[in-house]
């Protein structure tokens, strides 16, 4: 049995998730293969961003009955041959849902398995955001944006095909890349398709992580109670009002924080910061803590990188959205500020860089990229 | 991608398909004329494919969309009266919501078919399936069919409306099936042909008692205590006759489109020559088979029972398969509070058929996979070993945290 696991992001990536593990049913079906699919049932109904999973059971010899009893008839899957990513940020951890914790993008995978993601970055970023785990498996790399083709309308990218290109490469038990390429050609009735996975087959890269790679997690991994340790009814605690000016001052759920849903974070330069209040009033999710000298905090964990406050911020590139994967911790981005204002915003301006990321998912594009030519210099002294 | 089957088929083509998508697809072949929604998670998988083939010519048919299961079901059974093809459906809570249409359906014996995608009873809120909201309705006159796979859901609709609209019969039929794991994942299923379909299943005719201009009737009069116990029986009688019809009614599906039930009610992995018999139903069924065979080989007399169709119960098709068994044992996704010995719903039954049967094996109950809890090989493996051990207690908790 090959069990294969398709991490993406929900609503935006859905359709694009089912093609993959449907196309791979069909695949194994034509060959005379045994493979169903099937998904994470909780995480319907799928909000926009949160991380969610669909899986396909792959088989040579078993009977279908044989291979979904194999298979657990589970709504979740324990562990995975192939981990599929099909956003990057994700490696930063996933929160399916609260009391769940922030779990590893790599934790399904078996040793000698793939993690298939896909990225333009290079392995050792990815790697550097991983847990380590105690035996090797493989990492493979096949070139390209998170995409948002997935959408309730389906704006074809070619990712769905190019990833099962590259899984013919990871995993050529399942198909032959000749195998794919035929499929996706009858499919679609399209040679530029069954091209674009045989390319994507060439492209991807495959290397191994050893035994050791990676971080110690820094998340902890909450284990469910027995019946008799949790009181009778059904209730959960509620957050206690709580609040004090400065940074953190704000109690927040700490059992669900949502920070995993971002894939950029906004990058604050309080030097020019008016203090309009505007980010504060207007976050969705309460992430910004006031303090004392009008300035606002921003709490990481609990930020979704919707991108509101980037948005309604009317000070030129005080605030901005960056990359997530660009960033190793959520840590107060004020309190970094008042050590030293002058290394922050140099900080922040590398990891600004000269990019400017403008999200588009609705029209299924991918990211706006504008380029600027320098930013704003550092600011001494309060604005009052 | 629908793969074309062989010209001259009876099938249409063989589609991945999640088990809603499947009933969609029956509910599309048997050419509804009403459609009645109320979203719930797992029905509205249903309600997005027929939503679909409406927009796109393939289906002509009234999409009611209601402001409750409550009026959902009442318009279902309405337009059931007045000799339109109706098909509805809900899960859990919204099932209950319901019930009193449900109720009035089966007394009114008017043939609406409907689907109840087993899900736990919120709260707390959970989707996954537990097969309480079924099982409720079970003495009030419906008739109950679980699917163990998507395949079978589609099979299953499609004989639910051949059994419910038989002129001998004229009972609604629900057909039942996991919320969550069946309802979601995705199978290779054989769709029939329209015209196949059509052969199979005769138009809905409901006779004298169509409510039309040109026959006027008024349906469900006060009759108070000198009509209710005829009426009682009358039904009693029909469900009696529904027997007789799921046994056509198979038996001529499998005819038309090869397929290999070999009886309506149940079905035997090994059970025959089996000491211990693990007895269950919708897709733990599949684990339980499995398993089953496995053991088989191992040289373990064990076997498993599939139950199908719940109501009529096959009180006789049970004591025969059982005949030779030792011990038995029950999966439960149910659960029965303060029933005797703690056990579940199905245990109270499947005791009291075989209360006056020769064969007297000893029962026990597990009751697992509550609330869309996985049931692994490993636990139906121990559900096995505890049955046929004589010193296991009579109902267990499997997979839960101590």
């Amino acid at each position: 049995m090959i069990r294969l696991e398709v991490n993406y992001r929900g609503i935006f990536q859905k359709t694009l998730a089912y093609h993959i593990s449907g196309d791979i049913v069909y695949i194994a079906h034509k060959e005379g293969k045994t493979a169903f699919s099937n998904g994470r049932y909780s995480d319907d109904p799928q909000r926009n961003g949160i991380p969610c999973a669909n899986f396909a059971y792959f088989s040579k010899d078993l009977s279908e009955e044989d291979l979904e009893a194999e298979a657990s008839a589970s709504m979740d899957i324990k562990e995975a041959e192939v981990v599929i990513v099909v956003d990057d940020t994700m490696v930063k951890g996933l929160e399916p849902w609260g009391g769940y914790g922030i779990r590893p993008i790599n934790e399904k995978v078996v040793k000698n398995g793939v993690m298939l993601i896909v990225s333009n970055r290079k392995p050792a970023d990815l790697i550097a955001q991983m847990e380590k785990k105690n035996y090797d498996y493989r990492l493979a790399i096949m070139p390209g944006e998170a995409s948002f083709a997935g959408l309730w309308y389906f704006k074809d990218d070619m990712t769905d095909v190019r990833v099962l290109g590259a899984i013919a490469k990871v995993a050529p038990e399942i198909a032959s890349i000749d195998t794919v390429a035929d499929y996706v050609s009858t499919k679609y009735k399209s040679k530029e398709k069954a091209a674009a996975a045989r390319k994507a087959y060439d492209e991807v890269k495959v290397s191994t992580v050893k035994a050791g790679e990676g971080i110690v997690w820094p998340y902890p991994k909450p284990v469910l109670p027995g019946w008799k340790s949790f009181d009778d009814g059904v209730y959960v605690k509620g957050v206690k009002r709580g609040f004090q000016m400065g940074p953190r001052g704000q109690n927040r759920n700490p059992d669900f924080k949502r920070g995993t849903s971002k894939t950029q974070r906004p990058v604050v330069r309080f030097d020019i910061c008016t203090k309009c209040t505007l980010c504060w009033y207007d976050c969705p999710d309460e992430v910004f803590d006031p303090t004392t000298e009008g300035l606002y905090d921003v709490n990481y964990e609990y930020c979704t990188g919707c991108g509101r406050c980037a948005e309604v911020c009317p000070v030129e590139d005080c605030i901005v959205m960056v990359d997530e994967l660009k960033f190793e911790n959520q840590d107060s981005p004020y309190v970094l500020y008042k050590k030293d204002p002058e290394k922050y915003v140099k900080w922040a301006e590398e990891k600004k860089g000269h990019e400017r990321l403008m999200p588009s998912p609705v029209t299924g594009k991918g990211n706006t990229v504008t380029k600027v030519e320098a930013s704003k210099p550092f600011k001494k002294g309060v604005v009052k | 991608m629908a793969v074309k089957m062989e010209t001259k088929s009876v099938f249409d083509r063989e589609e991945l398909m999640t088990g809603t998508d499947a009933v969609a697809e029956a509910v599309k072949l048997v050419d509804v004329d009403v459609f009645a929604a109320y979203p719930i998670r797992p029905y509205t998988g249903v309600m997005d494919r027929l939503a679909k083939f409406i927009a796109n010519g393939e289906l002509d048919a009234e999409y009611i969309v209601a402001d409750g299961e409550h009026s959902q079901f009442e318009i279902g059974k309405h337009a059931s009266s007045v000799g339109a093809r109706a098909f509805v459906g809900s899960s859990g809570t919204g099932w209950l919501y319901a019930m009193e249409s449900i109720g009035v359906t089966a007394t009114d014996r008017l043939p609406l078919v409907a689907l109840v995608g087993n899900r736990a009873l919120d709260d707390p809120g959970a989707f996954g399936v537990e097969h309480n909201d079924a099982l409720l309705v079970r003495d009030l006159g419906w008739l109950i069919g679980w699917a163990s796979t998507a395949q079978e859901a589609l099979d299953t609709t499609l004989i639910a409306y051949r059994v419910a609209e038989d002129p001998t019969v004229r009972m609604p039929a629900a057909v039942a099936m996991d919320g969550g794991y069946l309802t979601h994942s995705q199978h290779m299923v054989r769709v029939p042909t329209k015209e196949a379909v059509r052969d199979f299943l005769p138009a809905y005719d409901l006779g004298n008692r169509r409510m039309h201009p040109d026959n006027p009737v008024s349906i469900a009069p006060q009759v108070n205590e000198d009509w209710v116990m005829e009426m009682r029986r009358q039904n009693y009688e029909a469900s009696k006759r529904s027997r007789k019809v799921l046994y056509s009614a198979y038996e001529e599906y499998n005819e038309v489109f090869h397929s290999e039930y070999d009886n309506p009610f149940i079905e035997e992995t090994n059970v025959e020559d089996a000491d211990t018999v693990l007895v269950g139903m919708g897709s733990a069924s599949v684990v339980a088979r499995s398993v089953a065979r496995e053991m088989r080989k191992e040289g373990k007399k064990v076997g498993f029972l599939k139950i199908r169709w719940y109501r009529p119960y096959p009180t006789d098709e049970i004591r025969k398969a059982l005949s030779n068994a030792s011990n038995v044992g029950i999966i439960e996704r149910n659960f029965a509070m303060g029933a005797p010995d703690g056990g579940a719903i199905t245990m109270q039954d499947l005791q009291s058929a075989l209360y006056d049967a020769k064969n007297h094996p000893r029962v026990v109950d597990f009751i697992a996979g509550l609330g869309g809890r996985e049931i692994s090989k490993t636990e139906v493996r121990k559900m096995y070993e505890m049955t046929a051990d004589k010193k296991s207690p009579k109902v267990s908790w499997i997979g839960l945290r101590e």
